[in-house]
């Protein structure tokens, strides 16, 4: 019989059903790859959604689009070269029925609309586009506005009659962030609208439906290159949204940094649950020894025992990680962005039962290497000794730490912060195991108390086998957890807050025309008097190239470089905004006439490392021009105002037709009147209320935030896991110290006081740390990964660490309550 | 490592140690346990090691069984020199070689009976380890409880089974480590005529470690040490009352 064969008879002899002594390493397995399996999944499910059904979110296999105008014939005909094309039309409007007024995403399509999927009523009736009087309307517009099929709702000049409630708007992933319901009209109904004018703030995208044979990516790219100039973007259907594709990505990765830092802190409760459990196996290894059984046998059948308890958690994580998608999607999936199947994702799967093992192994292979070396002479003297540090152990787990290492940086499209993250988690377990050390030391410095209760407290924490260091890491993992939940969540909160500026606008205008803005104002001003009414020229644009650089010839974009993804808004203006400040260069003067020129974000400056005086081409309405950088500004975002990233002289742009954007602020109360007053008189502008798109960005961050809390709670349960582990390896000797004290006289109480006295010290102590290390790690998250603003709650944060000293002294307590109870005599008998 | 014949020219010797020391400890705060001990034991005969707590008597079984290594000296166990012999091999050694009864009984409690007397046999690569274990089992009056844990067997119960385990193997040598000190004087006297019964069934040499001189007079050989040094040193036909060790 081979060696492994006669260890696994050894091992299944010694297997538990009830795992005892085994539990710590199944639960803190379970909770890590749970955490990290279900996370995956549902990242994976989401990917795999938006990959398989990309033709039918994006509306064709690509997608061609173009600001504020139509293509030209010779456009049209190189598409039409290309596949099927499918126009479609959209543009911000309101919704007008009776008094009420609802700001919404107007969509024209034209009969060849889906190209992809189709287009459903909620009654389940597959449709086309509506006659050109007719509009299909989404739920929302419906529910607000009272509408239903036969009913009446006016767009522009134009009334329509509703033909039916939208149950499926197949490429609705596709049309990205919108502000308000969607309505369907034809290409005509929009005609109708007369909202599409010179200067109209519209896009008009082109769906093609390509050969089977054509290669998506070289159309794009082919067509983009022959109109380089006109300021054409393009999609494709592997990207059918890539700016919510990759925030789906992002945060997915975050997520799993969450929960491999779960894995991390579950690893030191294997660890610990190892230890424990093989030190209450040296009798047994050292009886094993005598009786001819190698260290190497030792090892291998302690590794299969806890490997096959391992393989239990790591399968029930995984079967967590299974159920997680549909659960998530029971619970939660009117937060997520596409619905996705439930097929069982492997490679997440697997990617999480890799991570477990390799945990596993990490912290597993010094105890059973150890275990090894367990002198078998000790069962003759009734003492092992200390433990010997085994090299082959180490080794096992660095190469286990190395993989981890590498798995997480090969998976991750950001290795750099995937490594910084894991150097973050690895330097607090190392800082927390220093301040253990330092714990003890300093313990075992102090004067001896007179009095014999606290004598023996501090006595705990550093005699011959007390398990301080783990207590120390165990406890300050579980304080720094809490902090930097509390840290994170109340940053988001703050910053969610902080999107509602004292000054920030009731309402934005768009297309107000330029020659009816005094009208416009009056408009406004009677109703409120005191109203501010700021307006800007507003066009759309796409940059195509800066200082030699042709846009299209990039293979990636700069991070901070996202102005150059798609179109931007442009504006002109004679003096600089409001909210931003110069950091470089000068402003035109008033009546400037000499060449074009541009002010620039300093951030976008920053990341393309742009230098004043350099030549940025852009394309307005198809046609190519340039100006020469003069100035860098620094815009304050948070001021929802008019923050645009290029801001051209007026000579440079002005000639172009265009409309006007505005901002009005008035009180509250008169929100309704102003907007009911207006649209009659501006049928062409679209009247949004502020309140509206903050509550659809507190709703995303909400969800965010509610993801981050989900996955970092997986973090906590483990943390107290560890903790309530190490407490429970620290009973045996505890129970020792109480039975000793109780038989001679002490109270349960005054047991107690000891205990008492020496968690209240580590807590004292660590509560300090954990406040340092959970801030830290909160300002890591918050500016690093979430670029929000660092805006903890002090006060907040301050009662969440209070509220974890309670509860991880009460732990400590409650944990005592076996050591209390245990009574002297039968104890005696047991030691 | 792997063991290799001793060229000793006394092969009807089962142990032949020759000024072995054993200190314990580092430096400084190393302690010596045995101070040159010179032990020969013929095989097929039974030894007694007498002394006071603390003399050295299980560091020397300890050392003579390979449980530790010698500091210094030689020990030839059944023709093999243990000096060259590293942690594993001293293990792979003991193998149907030595068998080694304790006073605390150790058995394994996550294993049965039949399963704690057939390990030694399974690591040996015993084939029917179990047939053999169970006809032990049978041979000291526990067929009855072969499926029973530890837990469920009484102190001289256990003892029996840790009796069946050591001399399962049919090895040359056997230790005992008072084996009789847990146990209740008629459960000990039991006990004890068991392992003699069973140790004549099966010819091996056996090393009892005990402070019953009426144990001990049972052997053919009583060795006696005090301080880490063997002070007497008498075989039956020496003993009479007024040498008898106590």
């Amino acid at each position: 019989m081979s060696d492994w064969a006669l260890a696994w008879r050894f091992a299944r002899r010694g297997l538990d059903l009830k795992f005892r002594g085994l539990r710590l390493l199944l639960v803190c397995l379970f909770l890590g790859v749970g955490a990290l399996a279900a996370i995956g999944s549902l990242a994976a499910s989401i990917d795999r959604e938006l990959t398989a059904r990309g033709s039918t979110l994006l509306g064709g296999d690509i997608q061609l689009a173009v600001a504020q105008r139509t293509a030209t014939p010779d456009e049209m005909a190189a598409m039409q070269r290309l596949g099927t094309v499918s126009t479609t039309v959209r543009m911000q409007a309101t919704a007008v029925a009776g008094t009420q007024s609802v700001p919404i995403e107007l969509k024209g399509v034209d009969g060849a609309y889906p190209l992809y999927g189709a287009l459903t009523l909620a009654d389940g009736q597959s449709v086309r586009a509506p006659g050109p009087d007719a509009v299909l309307i989404g739920q929302a517009l419906a529910d607000r506005i009272g509408g239903k099929p036969g009913g009446r709702v006016r767009f522009g000049t134009a009334t329509f009659r509703i033909a039916g409630i939208i149950g499926t708007e197949p490429d609705r992933f596709g049309e990205g962030f919108t502000l308000g319901p969607v309505a369907i009209v034809s290409n005509a109904g929009i005609a109708r609208t007369q909202l599409v004018q010179p200067g109209s703030l519209y896009e008009t995208k082109y769906r093609v439906k390509l050969p089977a044979s054509a290669d998506p990516a070289a159309a794009a790219a082919a067509f983009k290159q022959r109109f380089a100039t006109a300021g054409w973007t393009t999609r494709t259907r592997d990207k059918a949204s890539p700016s919510a594709a990759r925030f789906i990505d992002r945060m997915g990765q975050f997520l799993i940094l969450v929960g491999l830092s779960a894995l991390v802190i579950a690893g030191i409760g294997v660890g610990n649950g190892v230890t424990s459990y093989l030190a209450t196996r040296r009798s047994s290894i050292a009886a094993m020894k005598i009786l001819g059984a190698t260290s190497g046998m030792i090892a291998r059948t302690y590794l299969l025992q806890i490997g096959v308890v391992a393989l239990i958690g790591i399968a029930a994580g995984v079967a967590v990680g299974i159920a997680a998608v549909p659960a998530i999607l029971a619970v939660a999936g009117d937060l997520l962005p596409v619905t996705p199947g439930t097929s069982i994702e492997v490679v997440p799967l697997a990617l999480a039962a890799a991570y477990g093992l390799l945990i596993a192994l990490a912290f597993t292979a010094g105890p059973l290497s150890e275990a090894g070396s367990v002198p078998a002479a000790g069962l003759l003297r009734g003492v092992f000794g200390t433990r010997r540090r085994n090299r082959a152990g180490m080794a096992w787990a660095a190469a286990a730490g190395a993989a981890i290492l590498a798995l997480t940086l090969a998976t991750s499209d950001r290795p750099l912060l995937a490594a910084e993250f894991l150097a973050a988690v690895i330097g607090v377990l190392l800082i927390l195991a220093a301040f253990g050390w330092a714990i003890r030391r300093g313990a075992a410095a102090l004067p001896r108390s007179p009095r014999p209760l606290l004598r023996l407290a501090v006595a705990a924490l550093h005699r011959p086998g007390a398990r301080t260091g783990t207590l120390v890491v165990a406890l300050g993992l579980g304080l720094t957890l809490f902090v930097l939940l509390a840290a994170i969540r109340t940053s988001i909160d703050a910053n969610i807050a902080r999107t509602v500026p004292a000054r920030a606008p009731a309402l934005f205008a768009l297309d107000v025309p330029p020659a009816r803005e005094d009208a416009f104002r009056r408009t406004i001003t009677r109703i409120a008097p005191g109203a501010t009414i700021k307006t800007v020229p507003a066009m759309r644009g796409t940059i195509t190239g800066y200082a030699g650089t042709r846009v299209a010839d990039l293979k990636t974009i700069p991070d901070d470089a996202w102005a150059l993804r798609g179109e931007r808004g442009l504006t002109y203006a004679a003096t600089m905004p409001e909210g931003s400040v110069l950091s470089a260069g000068a402003w035109w003067p008033r009546d400037y006439a000499g060449p074009p020129l541009v002010s620039v974000d300093q951030r976008l400056a920053d990341a393309l490392h742009l230098r004043i005086g350099d030549r940025l081409d852009y394309s307005l309405l198809g046609v190519e021009r340039s100006a020469r950088i003069a100035s860098f500004r620094r815009i304050d975002w948070e001021t929802l105002g008019f923050n645009y990233v290029l801001v051209f002289s007026p000579n440079a742009i002005r000639d172009a037709p265009h409309n006007l954007a505005a901002t009005i602020d008035l009180p509250k109360a008169r929100v309704a009147a102003t907007i009911r007053a207006l649209l009659p008189l501006f049928p062409s502008v679209s009247v949004i209320e502020v309140g509206g798109v903050l509550d659809q960005v507190r709703t995303i961050v909400a969800g965010m935030a509610a993801a981050i809390a989900a996955a970092a709670s997986v973090a906590i349960l483990a943390g107290i896991a560890v903790l309530v582990g190490a407490i429970a390896a620290a009973r045996e000797t505890r129970t020792y110290d109480s039975v000793i004290l109780k038989t001679l006289g002490a109270t349960r109480a005054q047991v107690l006081g000891v205990q008492a006295i020496e968690y209240a010290a580590l807590s004292a102590i660590l509560a300090l740390v954990s406040l340092a290390l959970g801030l830290g790690g909160a300002w890591f998250v918050v500016t690093r990964i979430f670029s929000f603003a660092w805006l903890p709650d002090p006060v907040a944060i301050g009662m969440t660490l209070a509220a974890g000293v309670v509860v991880t002294m009460g732990l400590g307590l409650i944990g005592a309550w076996p050591v209390l109870t245990a009574r002297p005599a039968r104890a005696l008998r047991q030691l | 490592m792997t063991a290799t014949p001793s060229t000793d020219p006394t092969p009807d010797l089962v142990i032949d140690a020759r000024a072995v020391r054993l200190s314990l400890g580092n430096g400084g705060a190393s302690t010596d346990i045995l101070k040159g001990i010179d032990l020969s034991v013929a095989r097929g005969t039974s030894v007694a090691l007498l002394g006071p707590s603390g003399s050295g008597k299980s560091s020397l079984m300890a050392v003579l069984s390979g449980l530790e290594r010698a500091s210094a000296g030689s020990i030839a166990v059944d023709g093999l020199d243990f000096g060259t012999l590293d942690e594993d091999a001293l293990a792979r050694a003991r193998r149907g070689r030595i068998g080694i009864v304790l006073q605390a009984f150790h058995l394994l409690p996550t294993m049965t009976a039949q399963e704690n007397v057939a390990v030694p046999m399974e690591l040996a690569g015993i084939a029917d380890a179990f047939d053999r274990a169970k006809a032990e089992l049978v041979a000291v009056g526990l067929g009855h409880r072969i499926d029973h844990y530890p837990a469920q067997l009484s102190g001289g119960e256990q003892q029996r089974v840790a009796i069946a385990r050591a001399l399962g193997p049919r090895p040359a040598l056997v230790f005992a480590d008072e084996p009789t000190g847990n146990l209740d004087a008629a459960t000990g006297v039991a006990v004890m005529d068991l392992l003699f019964d069973r140790r004549a069934a099966t010819a091996a040499t056996l090393v009892i470690i005990t402070h019953d001189p009426a144990l001990a007079d049972r052997c053919d050989r009583i060795v006696t040490l005090a301080d880490g040094r063997i002070v007497q040193d008498l075989t039956t036909g020496d003993l009479k009352p007024g040498n008898r060790p106590r």
